[in-house]
Order: structure tokens, then C-alpha cells, then sequence
């Protein structure tokens, strides 16, 4: 069983000023004391908020891009040698509690990477915008892969000590999902997923990607598999 | 008037895209500016997908160019590709070396900040 307090919880985060301190709180409530916020250049009151909620905030200067915050908590874990971080969003549409799920599976099948797949619940609400947008995702990511993963975008997932050692993310923005999975699997790690709940806010519709965001980050993928092959 | 699928798949393609731009606007995540210059550049590429001759007349006419109009036509395309490969590449740079640069600061900080 892996010890809750071995995992180190990262949440970039960028102008969640309004949710960061409940979303921490939820995350400490559960049992996992060590939580970390990657402050992306935010100018609202996300660090102060996520440092009373109990986080330890380590803060970009400027604002960098989702990806840019999942790779500096990647670097925080080496450098603190951390054995095992779980990503998780900072808009509240994940449960804390499913992070037991990523733990179990990672521990039971010896996985190095455990993403939280959205669609794999077989009680899903997503909303149908997502749906579409998700499933090309998983269509354009899943054409570098060499198995099928059913929401390469879900930014709820678990490293162990393996994947922090190994992975470098060079695209800032979302398109770090899909190069996380890209990566991995070019550098033998094991991939799994396991079912996880998300709760679909107002708030958090409002956070997520568009049409252009997606076209971008489909051409970052492109960009970086050309000049970052390995 | 005979359309060409193009001549229908194009303005399809591009009123998808004013229809993104305009709800990026409305839900606060552009300006009005970015959104009208969008809008503009998909108008004028539904424009140009209806009449496809109306451009290359238009510059032979104004330039005083009769002949060889695609190839310079062509010649300025590939032009205009490769400063805007130079271009895309150097901004690549720049911002992986502002990311690179922005996390060293930022963990750096938390170190000082762990000393004191």
C-alpha cells in the first residue's frame, strides 16, 4: 500500500484565486498532507489563498502555460526526491478521493504512469463539447501510440519515482498531456488508466480548452515531436 | 453560378471558425480587436473561395503584370513560408528559453525561501 504521505499532490495553478484554498483543503481532508500549487504568474490571490489552505507554493514570475507548471512540479519532486506525485487540476472537477484509485492501480500492475480517464466511468456527465473535443484528442494523440488510452487530455494522473526521473515536458501549454503519454511510452514506461468522476462546473467549463486552443495544441505536439524526437 | 466542393467546404470550414472566435470573445477570452481582425481574415478567405480569379486579376491588373501572374504569385508564397518558418523558429526558442528560465527562478525562490 502506498503511504499517502509519500505523495506529493501538484496543482498548477493560474488565477484559481477563487477555488485553490477549497480545492487544497479537499486534498488535505483526504489524508495527503504534502500539496503542492505551481503558481503560474497568476495576479489574482491564488498564492496567498493556496499558502493559508496549508499548499507549499512555489511561483512562475510569468505565466507559462499548464504544461510549464506539470513540468516544475516534476522538477520540484527530483529535487525534494519525492516518490510519487499525483497531477491534479486546480479548477475542483476532481476528487480527491479517486486519487486512492490511481495509487491502487499504480501499486497492483506495477505502472510507472496511472492517468484518471474520464471516460471510462461508466456513470460520466461530460458535457457534449467536451465529449467531441476530447474524443479528437484521443483520435490525434492515439496516432503516435502504440495502444489505445481513452482520455489522453484528463490532467489527473499519478508518477512514480521512474516517470519523475525520466519525463521532460517541452510543450507549455495542455499539449503536455498528450507529450507525457507520447514520451512515456517512447521511454518504456507502463501506462495505465483507471476510471475516475469529474464535476463539471460553470466555473470550470469557463477554464478548459476551445477550438483554438485545441488546434494549438495539436500543432505543438506536431512541432515538438519534430524538434524534441526523443 | 457552378461551386466547386471546395467552394463549399472552405466557407463551411471558415464560418466554424468565426463562430469559435466569436464565442472566445463573448466568453472574455479575446479582445475585440483579435476577434475582428479574425473574423476579417475568414470573411476574406470565404471571399476568396467564391471567387478564386477575382485575386490573381486584381494584382495582374494593378501591378501591370500580364503574364507569368502565378508564378510570382507562387514565388512570393514561398517567400512569405520561409520568414514565417524563421520567424516560428526563433519564437520557439525564445519561449522554451523563457520557460526554462521562468522554473529555475521560481524553484530557486522556494530554496531562498525554505533558507530563511
Amino acid at each position: 500500500m502506498i503511504d499517502p504521505k509519500d505523495i506529493l499532490v501538484v496543482i498548477p495553478a493560474y488565477n484559481e484565486g477563487t477555488v485553490i484554498a477549497e480545492v487544497v483543503r479537499r486534498v488535505r481532508d483526504e489524508g495527503y498532507p504534502h500539496v503542492l500549487v505551481i503558481n503560474d504568474g497568476s495576479t489574482d490571490q491564488t498564492r496567498e489563498q493556496a499558502e493559508q489552505a496549508g499548499a507549499i507554493v512555489v511561483s512562475h514570475l510569468v505565466n507559462r502555460g499548464a504544461g510549464a507548471g506539470a513540468q516544475t512540479g516534476i522538477a520540484y519532486a527530483r529535487k525534494h526526491q519525492i516518490a510519487y506525485i499525483v497531477q491534479i487540476d486546480a479548477d475542483g472537477q476532481h476528487y480527491p478521493e479517486d486519487i486512492r484509485d490511481l495509487s491502487q492501480l499504480m501499486e497492483s500492475e506495477e505502472a510507472d504512469i496511472v492517468i484518471g480517464s474520464r471516460f471510462m466511468n461508466p456513470n460520466k456527465d461530460i458535457p457534449v463539447i467536451r465529449v467531441v473535443y476530447n474524443k479528437l484528442s484521443n483520435v490525434f494523440t492515439n496516432w503516435f501510440c502504440t495502444r489505445w488510452y481513452s482520455d489522453t487530455q484528463s490532467g489527473f494522473r499519478m508518477l512514480n519515482r521512474t516517470a519523475i526521473e525520466t519525463i521532460d515536458l517541452h510543450i507549455d501549454g495542455f499539449g503536455y498531456c498528450s507529450e507525457m503519454i507520447i514520451l512515456g511510452e517512447k521511454q518504456g514506461l507502463k501506462i495505465a488508466e483507471v476510471p475516475i468522476r469529474v464535476a463539471y462546473t460553470a466555473y470550470s467549463m469557463s477554464k478548459g480548452q476551445d477550438l483554438y486552443m485545441g488546434i494549438n495544441t495539436a500543432m505543438n505536439i506536431l512541432w515538438k515531436l519534430v524538434s524534441h524526437p526523443k | 453560378m457552378q461551386l466547386e466542393l471546395y467552394q463549399i467546404i472552405v466557407p463551411l470550414v471558415s464560418i466554424v471558425f468565426i463562430g469559435s472566435l466569436l464565442q472566445r470573445f463573448w466568453a472574455g477570452k479575446s479582445g475585440w480587436q483579435e476577434a475582428m481582425v479574425g473574423v476579417l481574415f475568414w470573411v476574406g478567405v470565404i471571399f476568396f473561395a467564391f471567387f478564386p480569379d477575382f485575386i490573381s486579376q486584381t494584382i495582374a491588373e494593378v501591378f501591370g503584370i500580364k503574364s507569368n501572374i502565378n508564378a510570382v504569385i507562387f514565388f512570393c508564397l514561398g517567400l512569405i513560408f520561409f520568414f514565417q518558418y524563421k520567424l516560428f523558429l526563433l519564437f520557439k526558442q525564445q519561449q522554451s528559453a523563457l520557460t526554462t528560465l521562468t522554473r529555475k527562478l521560481a524553484l530557486d525562490d522556494d530554496e531562498k525561501r525554505r533558507e530563511q
